[in-house]
């Protein structure tokens, strides 16, 4: 059996009980951080909190060689972990989608992800988002700014009258595919860093809301001008950003009072 | 005032006058008198003593040069020579005439407009007169010829004036053959430039001896073959030297029939350059206006121990003027000049009041010049790249003795790389073993020698070994490439490409950087199929990737990272990691995820590099090695012996005919083979036998070789001793 853990936003405590009881029930449990991390959480206080040993696998170790977890599953119990869900935005379907053929069952404990989030946080409505997009570190896709298809991805949804969420890219150290590099950390897109580069690369006056550490005690939630984000500082990751679209009376509200939004940037009444 | 300072300021005077300057290189097969011949030109124009000319050999200036007798390193001199009554300013450059120095004469033919080829009399048009000709033609520089070492058919073949004369004729019509051969099919030549002894386009004499005739020279002093051979014999060298010197007939020909710049820009620029015609800098350069954009072409860097690195190269418009900030084309920001001169034998002379335009200049301060940048005060369409034809075959590992050099080995490393483009050097800063490729075992002797002495780094060498390629040898099936997430996939094609088209790139003929329909054409002129010319995406090495596919969403954003993956493949091929050529690969079409961090660099290059290296292995790829063209020249007793050191090289004899009292050999041998060939075919003949080899590209090896040559490929590089399950054709 192979039971796939979303571990939630934050911490070793943001995976759900069901999830929790799963976790702790396993023979093996595996996880990977490549996709994304646990801020609030290190492999170790994982361990510890939840009392179970966990193999981290790399990129290599998951995508092209999957046959240790598999072959595990096939006859133990074993829980593969993610941060958020394991299945949204993280891509793990292929992995599902193995097990199955070979005959392993598989389950999904799902997750509280950065999609929810974003859209509790702010009081934009889940029904009023488009396609999300991620934003590349310029290194990472072998060119300068703004992909082009980021931009196309935001416009298409602007439309439609719809809001983007865009997810900042992360690089975790030592899943370069050159494997670990010496004196490597763990590198996170600030909200302020994407939001000057669609400032420079699209419009600098569009509007822009930061997500900074959603599910810790102190999340942050900001609505302005991108160019202007782009000059504000918001603490420790992980950030999001969204790009609205044709705002709901209400939505422009909560913008308002618990974004922080100037007023000269919502419609009017 | 000391005659150099004199020289050097007849020379400034003459600068700005494009009418009265020629920019030559004197060319020739190894050893038939080009550095002799140089020395008669230098004496003849007051720089070297007239006693000592033709022993001298001034323009070898290197030790190494000087101890192995021949020329190594192109070497530049400016001169005056007076001629009907109006002096001239002669920019020269003596190029070194062994294959494996080729890639300087191609570099020098770059810089000037005629071409003075050597041909030693008894010897006759060889090898390499065939290449540096056609080096001289491909660059639009006319030639001439002067026939050198007339006193041996004299003094060694006692030869009377009717068999000389039907000795020299002979020579001219091979010289005349190579030329039509290679003029035939150039439409902007319109004049014949194939040489005659009527007009006065060829020359004969000794270098050594200092003597020398054309028709011009014997109708003024009335000197006939007959008078030369009298002399000769009667010991009157010293008198038909004075009587008729060489330097005279020869700087008085390269006055009369080579063009000055006024009259070669506007033709080779063409040539040479695919920027708008139409522009201001393109009518700059047309004119020489030393007054106009400053255009200058770099064609040579060399080291002075003193001054630092220096660029040698030819002025095309404006005026060099130190302190000038320029552009240097492929790198970004401007480089200052800290020096203009020009080169006067050894030495450069530095000119404050600058080099103008028409002149060959020597630069300091152009820091991020190689051979073949561009340098200009605009920015502009650089100058074609300079190819040249031969690629590096033979490699050498070489490693600092002391750990303590390492830096300074690197750094020795990565400057011969930039001065000698026809060098690859690959380091290897984790294991310290760094590998050098070259044209062959002296070119590498010649580079490690010089690591040694000139940069006292004690190293310690490999054995050579050849350089191998992959080469795919028919159409493959479509080939599906699955990213490690599965969610992106690439499917290719590869078939073997045109010999044409693969030729075309390596001449430069077609590249990236001509524009787009340029290229399509030539492409199409090539051989390549319309819709296919207008779908290339990419030329790696003699390669070309199409794209085939329509209308697919972010894959214009992929492709970047299609092409990393495709370099990766094509630089290490799937039999032993050696680079592939000449495969003309296909994106017929692909599958991407929606978001670009789930088609990154580690999902895209993966796929690709795989597809490319299993549609290789579809197509049969098969290892290939480097072969050499070998001509032997050898009295008839030993003839036996000097054809069996080819066949038993895994050679082959091609022809074999009898020129003079020798008989030629010709063929092809592997260049594997050839190592320690000098040796052998020495003991074979007893020392009797002259030859002569020539790269002569890569060619298939035997299928029965295969399979051994790629594992010990692989067991040197530390590879698998395992080939994939699929090369089961091998
Ligand atoms: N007999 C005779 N020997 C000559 C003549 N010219 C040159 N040599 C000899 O030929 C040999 C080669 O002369 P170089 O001038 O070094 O020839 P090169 O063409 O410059 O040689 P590389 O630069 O190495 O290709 C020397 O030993 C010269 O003395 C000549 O006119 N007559
Ligand atoms: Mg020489």
């Amino acid at each position: 059996m192979l039971t796939f853990i979303g571990l939630g936003l934050y911490d070793e405590r943001s995976v759900t009980v069901e999830g929790r009881d799963a976790l702790r029930a396993a023979d093996r449990v595996f996880a990977e951080f490549y996709t994304s991390r646990l801020v609030g959480a290190s492999v170790a206080e994982l361990e510890s909190h939840h009392g179970v040993d966990i193999e981290v696998r790399d990129r290599a170790g998951v995508e092209r060689d999957p046959e240790t977890i598999l072959e595990a599953a096939e006859t133990d119990e074993v829980a593969f972990l993610t941060a958020g869900d394991t299945m949204i935005s993280t891509t793990h379907v292929d992995l599902r989608v193995r097990a199955a053929e070979r005959g392993v069952d598989t389950r999904v404990v799902h997750g509280v992800t950065a999609q929810s989030a974003a859209s509790s946080l702010t009081g934009l409505q889940n029904y009023r988002f488009g396609k999300a997009v991620t934003l590349p570190f310029p290194y990472a896709h072998g060119a300068d700014g703004v992909p082009a298809s980021v931009v196309d991805g935001v416009e298409a949804n602007r439309e439609r009258g719809l809001h983007t969420l865009v997810y900042l890219d992360i690089k975790v150290a030592g899943s370069s595919p050159a494997g670990p590099q010496a004196g490597e950390d763990d590198e996170f897109m600030t909200a302020d860093e994407a939001a000057g580069m669609l400032a420079d690369d699209w419009d600098p006056d569009a509007l822009g809301v930061v997500v900074a550490r959603a599910g810790s005690p102190d999340p942050v939630v900001a609505a302005d001008a991108l160019s202007a984000l782009a000059d504000r500082e918001f603490g420790g990751p992980l950030h999001t950003l969204v790009v609205p679209g044709d705002l709901h009376h209400l939505e422009a509200e909560a913008l308002e009072r618990l974004a922080g939004c100037p007023a000269a940037l919502l419609p009017d009444e | 005032m000391g005659r150099r300072k004199k020289i050097v300021q007849e020379c400034e005077k003459l600068m700005d006058s494009p009418e009265q300057i020629r920019n030559i290189a004197i060319a020739a097969h190894v050893d038939h008198g080009k550095t002799t011949l140089s020395d008669n030109l230098l004496a003849g124009a007051g720089m070297i003593s007239d006693d000592t000319a033709g022993q001298q050999l001034a323009m070898d200036t290197e030790e190494d040069e000087q101890e192995r007798g021949i020329t190594i390193d192109a070497a530049n001199v400016s001169m005056t020579h007076e001629y009907e009554g109006e002096n001239h300013l002669i920019n020269l450059i003596d190029t070194p005439g062994h294959v494996d120095f080729g890639g300087d004469v191609t570099r020098a033919m770059r810089a000037v407009d005629g071409a003075l080829v050597v041909v030693d009399a008894v010897e006759g048009a060889m090898p390499q007169t065939e290449t540096v000709l056609r080096q001289a033609l491909r660059e639009g520089v006319k030639p001439t010829l002067f026939i050198n070492k007339v006193d041996r058919l004299i003094n060694e073949l006692q030869e009377g004036p009717e068999e000389m004369q039907q000795r020299l004729m002979d020579v001219i019509g091979d010289v005349n053959e190579l030329i039509r051969g290679m003029t035939e099919e150039m439409e902007d030549i319109e004049n014949d430039w194939r040489v005659s002894v009527d007009e006065g386009t060829v020359a004969f004499g000794s270098a050594l001896y200092k003597w020398g005739v054309s028709i011009p020279s014997m109708e003024e002093t009335g000197i006939s073959f007959g008078d030369i051979i009298e002399m000769e014999n009667n010991d009157q060298r010293q008198e038909l030297h004075e009587q008729t010197p060489l330097s005279d007939v020869v700087l008085d020909m390269v006055a009369e029939h080579f063009p000055n710049p006024l009259q070669a820009q506007p033709f080779r620029v063409p040539r040479i350059w695919r920027g708008d015609d139409e522009s201001d800098i393109a009518e700059d350069m047309r004119t020489v206006n030393k007054e106009g954009d400053i255009v200058f072409m770099a064609t040579d860097i060399g080291m002075d121990p003193h001054a630092g690195e220096i660029v040698t190269g030819r002025v095309f418009s404006g005026t060099l003027k130190k302190g000038q900030e320029l552009f240097v084309s492929g790198t970004a920001g401007k480089n200052r000049i800290q020096s203009v001169g020009i080169y006067m034998g050894g030495e450069r002379e530095e000119l404050d009041r600058g080099v103008p335009a028409g002149n060959i200049a020597a630069v300091t301060g152009l820091k991020d010049a190689i051979a073949g940048s561009t340098v200009s005060d605009v920015e502009m369409t650089p100058f074609e790249s300079i190819e040249h034809i031969s690629e590096p075959v033979i490699t050498k590992s070489v490693e600092a003795t002391n750990m303590d050099d390492l830096p300074k080995l690197i750094q020795t490393l990565q400057q011969v790389a930039k001065e000698d483009p026809t060098i690859r050097v690959e380091i290897n800063e984790d294991t310290g073993e760094h590998l050098i490729s070259g044209q062959g075992e002296l070119h590498l002797e010649v580079i490690t020698q010089r690591i040694r002495k000139n940069q006292g780094i004690p190293v310690t060498t490999g054995e050579p070994i050849v350089v191998f390629r992959e080469q795919p040898q028919e159409a493959s099936r479509e080939v599906e490439g699955v990213s490690p997430n599965r969610h992106n996939k690439f499917y290719i094609t590869v078939e073997p490409m045109a010999e044409s088209i693969v030729d075309d790139i390596r001449l430069g003929e077609i590249s990236m950087d001509m524009p787009e329909l340029e290229r399509r054409e030539a492409l199409q002129e090539a051989g390549m199929d319309k819709d296919t010319s207008q779908n290339v995406e990419h030329i790696h090495g003699t390669n070309i990737l199409i794209d085939d596919t329509k209308g697919i969403q972010h894959l214009n954003e992929t492709m970047e990272l299609v092409i990393e993956g495709l370099e990766d493949a094509l630089d290490d091929g799937p039999l032993a990691a050696e680079p592939v050529q000449g495969a003309l690969l296909r994106l017929h079409d692909a599958r991407l995820h929606e978001d670009t961090i789930h088609r990154g660099p580690a999902q895209v290059i993966p796929a690709v590099r795989d597809a490319v290296h299993r549609s290789l292995i579809d197509a049969e790829v098969r290892l290939l090695e480097p072969i050499q063209d070998v001509r032997i020249d050898v009295p008839n007793e030993y003839m036996g012996d000097a054809s069996g050191e080819i066949q038993g090289r895994r050679g082959r004899v091609d022809d074999m005919y009898q020129e003079g009292d020798l008989m030629v050999i010709e063929g092809i041998a592997p260049v594997e083979e050839m190592i320690g060939f000098s040796s052998d075919i020495r003991s074979a003949t007893e020392g009797r036998a002259s030859w002569n080899t020539e790269n002569a590209g890569f060619r298939v090896m035997a299928d029965n070789l295969q399979r051994e040559q790629i594992m010990d490929i692989r067991e040197r590089k530390g590879m698998k001793l395992e080939l994939p399950p699929s090369i089961d054709y091998i």
